[in-house]
């Protein structure tokens, strides 16, 4: 019997047996022969790095033979992929944006998520604090997912989109591919000559730009000395954008919360007070003319006001992306349509048409037949394929495979004999 | 191309042809004939130093156009970083000077013509300002990736279908940010053996560029690791690995790359490591080894830029110096400097800031 949650050699099986049958429709990467390939075994700790394949067939056989529990290739494109990092020979990559609901704080996340202090045994839900009260920092996490996460992804992918096409001029047929990333979020591939070679610092202000990091106002028409008449909420890129996110904050945010920001006495009356005069003026008139309406004779704390404002506002219409997965010229990111050995799931591409419909927890599915009896210490409610399963806590279930090998993957259970 | 056109903008690439085809040896240049255009080219590398830029005398246009290449060999004999940096950015304020005078026609021409950019015709008016043009943001980027003025932030452009709308003041200013990226990439360093009269223009440089070395920041390092004048970022890093707090890959690659380059001693790094967090000693070592550049491939790694590490959430409690630098190196060497005038006069033979290289 296996004692080991998880039951890995259960796991690595049907992973086998599901590439068997599938890998040969698992499509290769474009210009298979410049990435370099990276995989994990079950239970094995080591990554093997530095593989390369001269074309798609040797690739699927790779994963038929293998039945790898994580599958990866390299974003940039080499000379020589098999030589060590020193040896490869850069000659570009693609630009990739990995969003992860990991990163969001979410209000499900206390529903489906704990930690626990490694120091003094303190625990909690949600996400863990910065530093326990013990004064150290270093935590136990236990995170599952359900729909929410996913659609709190999905919506942040959108954002993502939406700027990648409408801003930077992408083309959504050619250029851009959207993975779901098997687990809690999804990955964005840009195939471009023109984000190619486009070296770390290019790259790291294309993260600011999705972020709206470094964002300044006073550049997108929220100047007091700029002319000009007309609103700005419905421009292009981060001029539209910055109007609309002060918008939606100023007619959205319960007063208490904007007078805890503590801003000058005439901006927080603006805003809080005489809010309808305020979202009547960025509808109607030029930003600037919100400016003077503060009526405020001292520029430099009116604009450090603003900046306070912005800097809240803009998150809603940045898209949260992960910064280094975005900046690193050599990732190694998740090979679509492969299985992810920590959910059993398959990394999808999606049409981009079909995102906004798009349900992983129904789509992504790989193991679609058959069923399984596991214990289970702890698992949360979730819903696979239409259907509610949990919460469990220790307990013997027999489920479908699919549900069975979630389980597993999370650790959170092990095969019954 | 025109000797004039190739005067005003010698590095491009049609007016090195021009230089090229006259077919110059070394022992030519040390001939009398060419006085001239020695002492101007040590001008051009004596004016980046003083001045930060160098003048755009344009009465002798031969003897400004041969020159380009000579300063260009005086600074790579030198092999100096920091003196290239200096020099790329004079010649390139130079030609922004130029540049301002030219027709709208002729910036569109070198942009196009010369630099391949995907430059376009705008017309655009944003809070009463015309914007001329309009850049493919993938050229913009390269081209302004030395600027750190707000203004340029990508975030604080007006960007449309893949392109940023410029006017033709900024596209000025972009052609000297790709004119100082062609110019630094010609600074390859060289020995050679130069005639006496081109060696003695190159000795005048460098006592020029000694006497300018600490008034222009290119000065080394504090010669004792100061914790007291590490920037906010570094301490924000070495509080959380105190606190056991796990850190990002990039946090941690800011503070071993920082601390690797003030100069803590490697061994005393591993056990800072290990000593605060379950880190496996072998692997910590081999990875502090590796960001020192003593393993691997060898590269020494320097702490990223400020705006990189505001990229990543880790430039965190800015102070007054922040606001005057890009780098926190620069900002250790300010507060070093400013801790040493704190103290009270030390005898000349025992203050800590000595020259080191970098």
């Amino acid at each position: 019997m296996e004692s080991d949650w998880g039951s890995p050699r259960f796991v690595a099986e049907q992973f086998h047996r599901w590439y068997q049958s599938n890998a040969r429709a698992i499509p290769a990467p474009t210009e298979i022969k410049q990435r370099e390939f990276a995989f994990l075994q079950f239970g094995g700790k080591t990554m093997f790095r530095h593989i390369g394949f001269p074309d798609e067939l040797t690739f699927q056989r790779y994963l038929k033979d293998n039945g790898p529990a994580h599958s990866y290739h390299s974003s940039s494109y080499y000379q020589r992929p098999e030589a060590d990092m020193a040896g490869k020979g850069w000659v570009g990559a693609d630009l990739v944006f990995d969003i992860d609901a990991d990163h969001f704080d979410l209000p499900c996340q206390h529903e489906h998520d704990t930690w626990k202090c490694k120091n003094c045994d303190e625990e909690g839900t949600g996400k863990h604090p910065e530093i326990c009260k013990c004064g150290k920092a270093a935590f136990e996490e236990e995170t599952w997912l359900c729909e929410r996460c996913l659609q709190a992804a999905k919506h942040e992918t959108q954002k993502l989109l939406d700027m990648l096409i409408q801003d930077l001029g992408f083309s959504p047929a050619g250029d851009l591919v959207v993975n779901f990333s098997g687990n809690r979020g999804y990955h964005v591939h840009v195939r471009s000559p023109r984000a190619r070679d486009l070296d770390q610092s290019g790259r790291r202000e294309v993260v600011d730009y999705i972020l709206g990091t470094g964002l300044k106002a006073e550049y997108l028409g929220f100047n007091l000395r700029a002319k000009g008449g007309r609103s700005t909420l419905a421009d292009e890129g981060w001029r539209g954008r910055a109007g609309r996110a002060l918008y939606d904050y100023i007619a959205s945010t319960p007063p208490e919360e904007i007078k805890a920001l503590k801003l000058g006495r005439k901006i927080t009356n603006l805003i809080v007070n005489e809010r309808d005069k305020a979202l009547t003026i960025l509808e109607e008139s030029h930003p600037s003319i919100l400016l003077k309406a503060v009526d405020l004779s001292d520029d430099e704390k009116l604009m450090s006001d603003l900046s306070k404002l912005m800097e809240i506002a803009v998150k809603s219409q940045a898209a949260d992306i992960d910064t280094v997965v975005t900046t690193d010229i050599h990732r190694l990111i998740r090979l679509p349509n492969t299985l992810h050995g920590k959910t059993g799931w398959q990394v999808q591409t999606i049409e981009l048409d079909g995102l906004p419909d798009y349900d992983p927890m129904t789509s992504a599915i790989a193991f679609r037949s058959g069923e399984a009896k596991v214990y289970v210490r702890h698992a949360p409610k979730v819903r696979i394929a239409g259907a509610e399963y949990g919460p469990y806590t220790q307990e013997a279930v027999t489920v479908p495979m699919a549900v069975a090998l979630f389980l597993l993957c999370k650790k959170g259970a092990r095969i019954e004999p | 191309m025109l000797e004039r056109e190739a005067a005003k903008y010698p590095f491009l690439t049609e007016a090195a042809k021009l230089v090229d085809a006259l077919n110059l040896q070394l022992d030519d240049l040390a001939s009398p004939a060419y006085e001239k255009v020695l002492d101007r080219a040590a001008e051009r590398v004596v004016q980046a130093i003083e001045d930060g830029a160098v003048d755009d005398a344009l009465d002798d246009y031969m003897t400004e156009l041969l020159s380009f290449p000579i300063a260009v060999m005086f600074v790579s004999a030198k092999g100096e970083p920091f003196l290239n940096r200096r020099y790329a950015l004079a010649e390139a304020v130079r030609v922004y000077f130029l540049l301002q005078d030219e027709e709208r026609d002729k910036l569109a021409q070198i942009a196009r013509d010369d630099f391949g950019w995907a430059l376009k015709d705008s017309g655009e008016r944003y809070d009463g300002v015309l914007h001329d043009f309009r850049l493919h943001f993938h050229d913009y980027l390269r081209s302004s990736s030395s600027f750190h003025e707000d203004k340029w932030k990508l975030v604080n452009r007006i960007v449309k279908n893949g392109y940023v709308l410029l006017t033709q003041r900024e596209v000025a200013r972009l052609i000297q940010g790709e004119a100082e990226i062609l110019i630094k990439d010609r600074l390859k360093p060289v020995k050679i053996n130069l005639p006496e009269p081109i060696q003695r223009r190159l000795d005048r440089v460098s006592k020029v560029f000694e006497e300018n070395r600490t008034r222009l920041g290119g000065e080394g390092l504090p010669s004792e690791v100061i914790n007291e004048a590490f920037p906010p970022c570094i301490r924000f890093c070495m509080e959380g690995l105190l606190a056991g707090r796990r850190a990002s890959h990039m946090e941690r690659f800011a503070l071993t790359s920082f601390l690797v380059t003030v100069g803590m001693p490697l061994d005393s790094l591993v056990d800072l490591y290990t000593s605060v967090s379950d880190f496996d000693p072998a692997m910590t070592k081999y990875q502090v080894e590796h960001i020192a550049g003593v393993k691997g491939n060898r590269t020494k790694y320097t702490p990223p830029l400020c705006d990189t590490l505001r990229t990543h959430g880790i430039c965190r409690n800015k102070d007054d110096i922040c606001e005057r630098i890009k780098h926190p190196l620069s900002y250790y060497r300010i507060k070093a400097r400013r801790l040493a005038y704190q103290k009270p006069p030390l005898p000349p033979q025992a203050s800590n800031i000595t020259q080191q290289s970098q």
